[in-house]
């Protein structure tokens, strides 16, 4: 094992070599730049190609087709490089070419603030495409070691369930710098958790069945097996046809392979201080989380009853955590609330959930210690107000 | 009435696509021919050619028509997959891309520069009807000035790539295109002999194929879906490069043959990686 | 030892503070401790603010904030006056009189100053080495946590030019810091 002082894009590198990754295409733009840095430098080095492409658009196409020519493939951007996935991202969920897409999130809307982090991306990473009829997995996670593992993760996911999988980070995640242990060896990985799967290839006749079962190889092109991918609804072998009976199959394979196999990702997640049953549940993901956990265990050491639910795996949405009627707040990099919305869906009706949002910074723990007090004491929440300050 | 196959359908094409779902009339076939023919005649088998299409016309009628592996990308894109494509692939495997004008040179045309640009290894037939017909007739930018289509109720009158002087093989010659030819419908065999040495070029090869569209382009332009007629049209002002005449839209013939000038994309990637493994530097 | 340590670095572009934390980062990594340290920029790399928060701990790291700093180096004005009230009655301000030039006396923490440009300037005519006398200060200040020699080891990794003014710089801050 070997110890560095490094970003979490270095992290993402070196997770996603150990993932197999041997394609990178990429369009600079702040804060997913440096990560197509290191990839450039990287991955020569271990036989892999770096291509940069003339928009965002064209970088997850060009993904598209080095994943069907068998390559292991990703991308990174930040939001305004998301939204021009939304081609591709269907193009890839319907056909089912497997690669890992980076969002290292900003502050929104637009091009927003470009050095600061933003959560602004939550429901598109899990809407990234039009048409619907399909399911997407998002992995946020929240240090650089994290990181690598979460990359490799989303490696092995992809294969197994032939689809691209996004990772949610942020602009502190992945400029910030941390020590990071980085495997040199398959025992080291092992003992990592790290998995890989490898890339198989359908030899058909039937690439589209009408199921939902695990591990049927991608579609892949330069075997002679006939194999049909197209942006249209296949049948079974691969032909674009116009009937909603068949398109009803294909769908039902887009959207139950993910759902009928939770056990692939629905462990992604943490708990500090959840085990009596908290009279206050704080909610989070990515870096927020990190102050999160730094504030509850404050609140902790001050007698509050007060737990912390970080989501790793955001989309599909772990509902089962939010099953007991509690309070709880949710905390976010937006000020608009997304994620609220969605623990507002899965918790009881009856239940407390509160939102606070700030953006382009990190919560105080000040700030959430107020919160905290203040919902356990059944007092209303301020909204934050805007202290103009001279730099 | 039992569809009679030639040679070249049973050795190239799947008979489920035949008859296609064409419009009566369709000059689409005739370019498809040419560049199985093509094919036929460079001695290559299905397996050594993956077959991509785009969206339109020119996409749907040739998507699964090819034997061998094959897949069609989003509308404008497929000049990107194509690049990924060509990157992965092992280098005896050609990639051919039948697709249409407004999706070469209307939304796709960005990527499709920096396809001729980076010199990927793959042919690109654009299959050109003379505007967006599958959506019904809307005018594209290669369409004919003056044209009159459902969106040019009085003769399409902007500027586009295809007449004043302007030839989109200007734009793709200028972006490093290493093979340009175009040829109509009406070319036959000159036709077979460009896109053989399109598909023979190790880099970036595009064959302008312009044909005709009796149902929208023939109604609405010429005033009536006689195929005949529209063939006739197109062949009086088709000429061969050099012999323009002053109504002529489409000159034809190999525009531009620099096969062999500059290194293709994938070879490019391929030996800078090694270089790079080897010493540590290019 | 505490439990965690944060030390924030805050100048103008240009003057080496996310060199710096990087450093303090560098060498407690060799020392197995856990780190974090987020950089941030102004709107500009060059001439907007720069500042370093660097997280020290023997346990894994939660929060990579240092929202009560334990030591802050000032390296300008605007940075003093910006993040002086976050540090704590037990915490330590460093601070350059050559970009510093008023100090509030009300704060409750102990403030040192460390001229590390006239020190730069006088020995070495260069301002550009007063990165490495500010660091061997805050080193001086941090021993108990971090070893002297790693730090300098870490810092001629971190800058492999002008090892031997950089090590005589370092060992100048050193000498001068006085606890």
């Amino acid at each position: 094992m070997k110890r560095f002082l490094e970003t979490g894009n270095f992290a993402i590198t070196e997770g996603a070599i150990l993932g197999g990754c041997r394609f990178f295409c990429g369009y600079p733009i702040t804060p997913a730049t440096e990560l197509a840095e290191a990839m450039s430098l990287r991955l020569p080095q271990v036989n892999g190609v770096y291509l940069q492409a003339e928009d965002e658009c064209a970088a997850m196409h060009l993904c598209i087709g080095a994943s069907l020519g068998g390559m292991k493939s990703m991308t990174a951007t930040s939001g305004p490089g998301f939204i021009l996935y939304a081609d591709p991202y269907g193009w890839a969920l319907g056909c089912e070419a497997p690669m890992v897409v980076m969002n290292s999130g900003r502050v929104g809307p637009v091009s927003g603030i470009t050095g600061a982090p933003g959560q602004g991306e939550f429901y598109l990473t899990r809407y990234p495409t039009q048409g619907g009829n399909f399911e997407t997995i998002t992995l946020a996670p929240n240090s650089a070691q994290e990181c690598l593992k979460i990359i490799v993760e989303a490696f092995y996911l992809s294969e197994r369930l032939r689809m691209p999988i996004t990772v949610l980070g942020d602009q502190l995640l992945t400029d910030g710098m941390e020590d990071i242990s980085v495997p040199e060896n398959d025992d080291e990985m092992k003992e990592m958790g790290l998995r890989v799967w490898p890339r198989l290839y359908h030899k058909g006749p039937d690439f589209y069945p009408a199921s939902d079962a695990l591990d049927i190889p991608p579609v892949q092109m330069g075997y002679d097996t006939g194999a049909l991918c197209s942006d249209w609804t296949p049948t079974v072998e691969g032909y674009d046809i116009e009937e909603v009976e068949e398109h009803h199959k294909h769908a039902y394979r887009l959207i139950y392979k993910v759902r009928n196999n939770p056990q692939l990702y629905e462990d992604f997640y943490e708990k500090k201080y959840m085990d009596d049953d908290p009279d206050l549940v704080v909610v989070s993901y990515g870096t927020p989380s990190r102050v999160v956990n730094t504030a509850v265990e404050r609140a902790r050491s001050e007698g509050l009853k007060v737990g912390a639910l970080r989501l790793i795996n955001l989309w599909p949405f772990p509902d089962r955590h939010f099953s007991r009627k509690t309070k709880y707040l949710v905390v976010e990099l937006n000020w608009d609330g997304q994620l609220v919305r969605e623990v507002q869906r899965a918790a009881p009706k009856d239940a407390e959930v509160k939102f606070l949002g700030c953006c382009g910074d990190l919560p105080t723990i000040p700030d959430l210690m107020e919160t905290f007090t203040k919902m356990l004491k059944n007092q209303p929440l301020e909204r934050k107000g805007w202290v103009l300050e001279a730099w | 009435m039992q569809y009679q196959s030639s040679a070249l359908v049973d050795d190239y094409l799947r008979t489920r696509k035949i008859p296609s779902t064409a419009c009566s009339g369709c000059g689409l076939g005739i370019n498809h021919k040419v560049v199985i023919q093509a094919i036929s005649e460079l001695g290559l088998k299905t397996k050594d050619i993956i077959w991509g299409t785009a969206i339109g016309c020119a996409g749907r009628q040739t998507f699964a028509t090819w034997k061998g592996d094959g897949f069609a990308g989003t509308h404008g894109r497929v000049y990107a997959i194509a690049r990924g494509l060509r990157v992965a692939l092992p280098r005896d495997k050609k990639i051919v891309l039948t697709v249409g004008d407004g999706d070469a040179f209307g939304i796709g045309l960005l990527h499709l520069i920096h396809a001729a640009r980076s010199n990927a290894g793959f042919t690109v037939i654009v299959m050109d009807n003379l505007g967006y017909q599958s959506t019904g007739g809307q005018f594209g930018f290669t369409t004919p000035q003056g044209a009159k289509t459902d969106s040019s109720p009085y003769g399409m009158f902007e500027h586009n790539l295809m007449s004043e002087g302007m030839d989109v093989m200007h734009i793709l010659k200028g972006a490093g295109a290493t093979f340009l030819a175009r040829h109509t419908a009406t070319d036959g065999l000159a036709a077979v002999e460009s896109v053989k040495k399109a598909i023979s070029n190790n880099g970036f090869s595009l064959v302008h194929m312009p044909y005709p569209c009796p149902t929208n382009f023939g109604s609405r332009h010429l005033g009536n879906r006689n195929a005949v007629n529209i063939l006739r049209w197109m062949q009086k002002h088709t000429a061969p490069l050099g012999q323009e005449k002053p109504d002529t839209i489409w000159a034809t013939g190999v525009y531009h043959d620099a096969r062999g000038s500059r290194p293709e994309l994938s070879e490019l990637v391929w030996d800078s990686v090694g270089k790079i493994r080897r010493t540590g530097k290019l | 030892m505490k439990d965690r340590l944060e030390i924030v670095a805050s100048g103008f572009g240009g003057q080496g503070v996310v060199r710096l934390g990087q450093t303090l980062g560098e060498a407690a990594v060799k020392q197995g401790l856990r780190v974090t340290m987020l950089k941030s920029h102004g709107t500009e790399m060059r001439g907007g603010y720069v500042r370093s928060q660097v997280v020290l701990s023997q346990k894994a790291i939660d929060s990579p904030m240092c929202e009560t700093p334990d030591v802050f180096l000032a390296l300008s004005s605007s940075a003093y006056n910006r993040f002086k009230d976050t540090v704590p009655a037990e915490g330590i301000i460093v601070y350059d009189p050559a970009f510093v030039e008023e100090i509030d006396a009300s704060l409750p923490c102990r403030q040192i100053a460390v001229p590390a440009k006239d020190i730069a300037v006088r020995n070495f005519k260069r301002p550009i080495f007063s990165n490495a006398v500010a660091l061997g200060s805050l080193a001086k200040l941090l021993e108990t946590m971090l070893e002297k020699n790693v730090v300098l080891e870490s810092f001629l990794e971190v800058i492999p030019k002008y090892k031997d003014e950089n090590r005589n710089a370092f060992e100048m801050g050193y000498e001068t810091m006085n606890i």
